[in-house]
């Protein structure tokens, strides 16, 4: 009686554990949150808004592909109509960026550490749309005490980036839900000094489409700038056959 | 001891008036001289502790750096009349010399152009090694063809390369500039191409504009120039400050006959210092006399009289003398808080002519001789003028211990003033009613109807009744005040702060409202902050730190013109391939029939690229590359749009004769003077502090050329968004503790200031209680004098939120101030009610009631007449002071009546 007793003590135990999720280390963590976002294709329509230099807003509507876990990134344009059909071809995990102008029909290679580079005047860089594997294998993931944040119960995660990674953040501070390990919240520091913040990603309105966990917005803060940029996704749908041929120098004229 | 010296004093008065009016005019002689001494400051810079870094950077870099301070002259209109304008103006300024001193030039420079001398000699030195890779190649074909195809294999190299180069303000910038040599050297394509003649310098201005930019310093859009006069004089010397602004606008206004379609006006801080110090005098001129005649009137109605009002007037006018001539030894200058003063004083300083008026009138009114008057005058109301105003001015002299300047200032010159105005009242105003009642006697001796003349009861008989009434309702009186007071002071802690220094600035000044015409023009605040470096190697680590802070736009140091020898030496290996390069390649004669479809081809991949760099601006929200580009290729939402390639493309399909003789003529000028330009620019020699010429050095580094000047512009505009002003106080002070300027110095003031008048809103409370405690010598009647203000302050603050002000810079002085002020009102009651005794609620509200509430108008009218100022600041200042006093008022002939009530009914 003692010992079943004792058995089933243990068990709550273990349960209460393992639904706190103690368990979980913060590689484990990372891990789960990488599979989450990192879906092997996915076709989004989204809504940008940034704010020029002049100091007014600017709303661009795009349509995006995804391959690979992300590793393969095609961005068209659709509105407004100035920017129609411009698109943007981002492979190896935004290290190859190319821009097609329908204006001149051309098509036009960007630097590879362009990548670094904010993407289109908005506060997202193109490393942070198309980073890959990048929180897994530039980062070193060390769990903290778990928080509440953006009114989700949250693992809290500290990533170091490692010394051989040529990434643009010194270290991120991620929150992920832990109900569906979506990172709700990221802080990014700076390269050069780990304890001074420069941006800041919020993700909201979780839904699930296709089985995944989505965020259908997303403002990045540059907390250097002042400046803000709001993704607002409009349609997404995850793991649908997409062909190669579409993230080439030669789809993106069409 | 007081009461021997009181009634001594009136017995001097009824006895020798002539006496007494001959000591007062030996020592308004003395004051006066003072006085005319006295100097004003509007640096805001000068409010801070003397010994705060920023004002000791702030003052040496004004006293030191002769560029530092500036008179900016804003010309707007089209660029080549605008530019005209400038030759024209330019010289004359030069020519303004000192007419009221010795003659002296009084502008040592005029800066409107770049420094294109020595950018001719060194130009490529100073282009960054990373942009003179992805540049050279223009500068190695000085042939058109060659040039425009280098230029577009390095405009596809410079964003395929580099896809930031035009994502920061620099960047932006220096791709606004490129684009600008692009479409001067289209427009001049065309004009040749079209048979048009251009001149030798013509042809040159395009060279130029391609090697070095535009010379001139144009706004963006090229409607609008500034040039910035360099004065012999610096912000130290007020007069010569005024003499210059003054004499260039006289130039501008004598101009406007010949440019009618230009319009130019004067800022910077010069013009800005000049406007401020003329605007603040002639407004506090103003204001002052719509004052005195208000209260003049007001006293005139009160007491139905005029000769006394005007003697009041009179004993007032020689106060502010002994005031200001005090002040004069005290603090030596006037800052932008004590130029108020003499309107404080007057409003403060009225009260005490206004009881001793009061008190003698209704002495008289009662029969009493005029010694009889004067003693009783002394001894009822003096006692109550003397703890009032003592009171008044330890609790403005307790001010004096704060950090800032400004406050201590203010608390020095108004607590001594408002002693000497006192003064003035004990020794001068009773002599001159003694004088004017014996004159009245005599008179009516002489009539000999001495009978006949019935002095009347001038007392206000409303507030006696009214205060009769709540202090038989004492129970009502008191929770409705209570409750009032509640009201009120939930409103006041809802008060907000304004940051926004504009809205303390004079309004309506051109000066003031061209700094935003700067900034949207040029896209520059002119509201920069300003940091002193000891060599020149500091100045560059210190711009480059500033450059990557997020909340910066731009800096400016003697490194954009001076690289270090690191950087010259990395800089050498491309110059040199450069001149290898251009010195190898032959000028070729003219344009030949088969080189034109070349010539298309490559100004066609022109109209592309620049599409591109369009695009990619308008995706990237780079405004002005934008814009730029437009004036190029035109504006894709508009295909009406003027696109003065495709004119070009055109125009190179048309008649071949005329279009290679064009050509030709255009190619036989440039390409020689173009590889000519190049090769000189090319010079490999180290770059010198000593090579540089004097407007450089002079924007640069001081008179001894030891320190070197930083200046830091914010990327936004840091008065409309508090935090940005805080962020990027922030952001300098994380990299030098040696920041200076106005968003540093506001962002102190607001500190400090706030800081001293919280500290000094309780330190005067306990001054004040102590000297009513000495004055009353019981807690209970110290306390209930002090009720009033309280409560006074708590109306006041919830009046200010209910009218819509905010705390400012300038009004959070009125909160220690009306602690002094308010409690004058509950003094001169308590002290009545004490002399009267138990049940005169009606003669002490009808008879002091009256004077407290003409004190109070007349103190209200005075604060309330810098309203009219067209300092902001003042205004802000008078309208917080008008509701406090108004506010401790009505406490104080509301509450009072109903403690007195209370205490009454429990006594007896």
């Amino acid at each position: 009686m003692m010992k079943q007793l004792l058995t089933a003590v243990l068990m709550i135990l273990f349960l209460i554990m393992v639904a706190s999720g103690q368990e979980l280390t913060g590689e484990d963590i990372i891990q789960k949150v990488n599979d989450t976002m990192n879906v092997d294709t996915s076709h989004a329509k989204a809504k940008m808004t940034i704010v020029t230099t002049s100091g007014s807003k600017r709303t661009f509507v795009q349509e995006s592909w995804s391959k690979n876990k992300g590793e393969k990134n095609l961005v068209r344009y659709l509105e407004p109509r100035r920017v129609k059909d411009q698109a943007v071809l981002m492979l190896n995990n935004a290290d190859d960026i190319w821009m097609f102008f329908p204006r001149t029909q051309r098509v036009r290679k960007l630097a590879t550490h362009a990548k670094k580079q904010k993407m289109q005047g908005s506060d997202f860089s193109y490393e942070d749309m198309g980073s890959g594997d990048a929180f897994i294998e530039d980062y070193v993931s060390k769990r903290l005490e778990d928080e509440k944040s953006e009114g989700y119960d949250c693992y809290k995660l500290e990533l170091t980036r490692k010394p051989e990674s040529d990434l643009s953040y010194s270290r991120l501070i991620i929150w992920v839900i832990k109900e569906n390990f979506v990172p709700i919240a990221i802080d990014y520091y700076d390269d050069k000094d780990p304890s001074r913040r420069v941006k800041r990603l919020v993700q909201s309105d979780i839904r699930v489409i296709d089985d995944i966990p989505t965020a259908m917005k997303s403002v990045m803060f540059d907390l250097n700038d002042n400046t803000q940029t709001e993704l607002e996704m409009l349609e997404v749908k995850f793991n649908i056959p997409l062909d190669d041929n579409m993230f080439t120098e030669r789809a993106l004229k069409k | 001891m007081r009461e021997f010296l009181l009634k001594k004093l009136a017995h001097w008065h009824s006895s020798y008036p002539g006496r007494m009016l001959l000591i007062v005019l030996l020592l308004t002689i003395v004051f006066g001289y003072f006085a005319g001494h006295l100097k004003v400051t509007m640096r805001w810079s000068d409010l801070l502790p003397s010994k705060d870094q920023r004002t000791i950077q702030f003052n040496k870099i004004i006293e030191e750096f002769v560029s530092a301070t500036s008179l900016v002259v804003v010309v707007e209109g089209e660029e080549g009349r605008i530019k005209e304008f400038a030759e024209t103006l330019a010289p004359r300024i030069l020519e303004t010399t000192n007419s009221h001193g010795n003659r002296e030039q009084l502008f040592r420079r005029v800066d409107y152009k770049t420094e294109v001398d020595f950018l001719k000699e060194h130009g490529l030195m100073l282009i960054k090694a990373e942009d003179l890779k992805n540049l050279k190649d223009i500068f190695m074909d000085p042939n058109l063809t060659g040039l425009l195809v280098n230029l577009n294999n390095s405009m596809e190299k410079e964003y395929v390369g580099q896809e930031e180069s035009i994502s920061t303000r620099e960047k932006e910038d220096g791709a606004v500039v490129f684009l600008d040599g692009i479409e001067s050297l289209i427009e001049g394509l065309k004009s040749v191409v079209k048979g048009e003649e251009l001149s030798e310098s013509d042809i040159q201005g395009i060279a130029d504009k391609l090697l070095f930019g535009e010379s001139y310093f144009l706004s963006y859009d090229e409607k609008a120039l500034v040039l910035n006069a360099i004065p012999n004089f610096t912000m130290m010397d007020s007069d010569l400050m005024v003499v210059g602004t003054d004499s260039v606008q006289e130039i501008l206004d004598e101009m406007r006959v010949d440019y009618p379609d230009v319009r130019a006006g004067l800022t910077g801080m010069i013009a800005i210092g000049r406007d401020e110090m003329v605007y603040a005098e002639q407004s506090l001129g103003h204001t002052t006399l719509i004052a005195v005649l208000a209260i003049l009137l007001l006293l005139m109605v009160s007491f139905r009289m005029w000769v006394a009002p005007v003697l009041a007037i009179a004993n007032l006018l020689v106060g502010l003398i002994w005031a200001v001539g005090i002040a004069a030894i005290v603090v030596g200058q006037l800052n932008i808080m004590t130029q108020m003063m003499a309107v404080i004083l007057l409003g403060l300083g009225i009260d005490f002519s206004i009881h001793i008026i009061s008190g003698f009138t209704e002495w008289r009114a009662a029969g009493d001789s005029i010694t009889e008057a004067m003693e009783k005058t002394f001894l009822k109301s003096g006692k109550g003028i003397l703890t009032g105003g003592v009171t008044t001015a330890c609790a403005f002299l307790t001010l004096s211990i704060s950090q800032s300047r400004g406050l201590k200032e203010m608390g020095m010159a108004t607590g001594t003033g408002l002693l000497a105005i006192l003064l003035a009242t004990f020794l001068f105003l009773p002599s001159l009613l003694v004088l004017r009642e014996r004159r009245l006697d005599k008179k009516h001796e002489k009539r000999k109807d001495a009978e006949l003349f019935v002095q009347r009861d001038i007392s206000f008989r409303f507030l006696g009744h009214a205060a009769v009434w709540l202090s038989k309702h004492y129970v009502f009186t008191v929770l409705f005040s209570l409750l009032l007071t509640l009201m009120l002071a939930w409103f006041g802690s809802k008060i907000t702060f304004d940051h926004n220094y504009m809205n303390i600035e004079p309004k309506g000044l051109t000066s003031i409202e061209l700094q935003d015409v700067v900034l949207e023009k040029f896209d520059m605040s002119m509201d920069y902050a300003l940091i002193l470096a000891d060599d020149v190697d500091e100045s560059r680590e210190l711009a480059q730190a500033y450059k990557e802070l997020g909340s910066v736009a731009v800096t400016e140091d003697i490194s954009l013109y001076l690289p270090s020898s690191e950087q010259q030496q990395k800089r050498i290996p491309h110059i040199v391939e450069i001149i290898e390069k251009v010195q190898a390649t032959p000028i070729e004669e003219g344009i030949v029939w088969n080189s034109i479809p070349k010539l298309h081809e490559e100004v066609e991949r022109l109209e592309m690229n620049i599409m591109e760099m369009q695009d990619m601006a308008y995706l990237g929200g780079q405004d002005k590359v934008d814009d730029k580009c437009k004036a190029i290729v035109g504006d894709p939402d508009k295909p009406e749009s003027q696109n003065i390639i495709q004119e070009l493309l055109r125009l190179l399909e048309a008649d071949q004769a005329q279009l290679l003789g064009g050509l030709s003529s255009f190619q036989e000028r440039f390409a020689p003077y173009f590889k000519r330009s190049v090769i000189r620019m090319a010079s490999t020699e180290s770059i010198k502090l000593e090579d540089l010429p004097v407007s450089i050095l002079d924007r640069y580094s001081n008179k001894t050329r030891e320190q070197f000047l930083v200046t830091v512009f914010p990327k936004g505009n840091i008065w409309q968004d508090a935090e940005f002003l805080h962020r990027f106080d922030d952001d300098l002070e994380r990299v030098s503790d040696k920041a200076t300027g106005m968003p540093p110095v506001f962002r102190a003031l607001i500190e400090i200031i706030g800081r001293d008048g919280r500290n000094a809103v309780f330190l005067t409370l306990i001054i004040v209680f102590l000297l009513l405690l000495v004055d009353f010598r019981s807690p209970l009647y110290a306390l209930m004098a002090m009720i009033p203000l309280a409560c006074g302050v708590l109306w006041m603050v919830g009046l200010m939120k209910l009218t819509g002000m905010q705390i400012t810079v300038m009004n959070i002085m009125a909160l220690p101030m009306i602690v002094g002020i308010g409690i004058d009102d509950g003094v001169h009651i308590v002290h009545r009610w004490q002399h009267e005794g138990k049940g005169k609620v009606f003669t002490v509200f009808a008879s002091t009631g009256k004077a407290i509430l003409l004190t109070s108008l007349t103190t209200m009218l005075a604060f309330g007449s810098l309203v009219f100022s067209i300092w902001r600041g003042f205004g802000h200042l008078g309208a917080a002071l008008f509701l406090g006093v108004g506010a401790c008022f009505l406490t104080t002939v509301v509450i009072l009546p109903g403690i007195i009530g209370f205490l009454e009914r429990k006594n007896s």
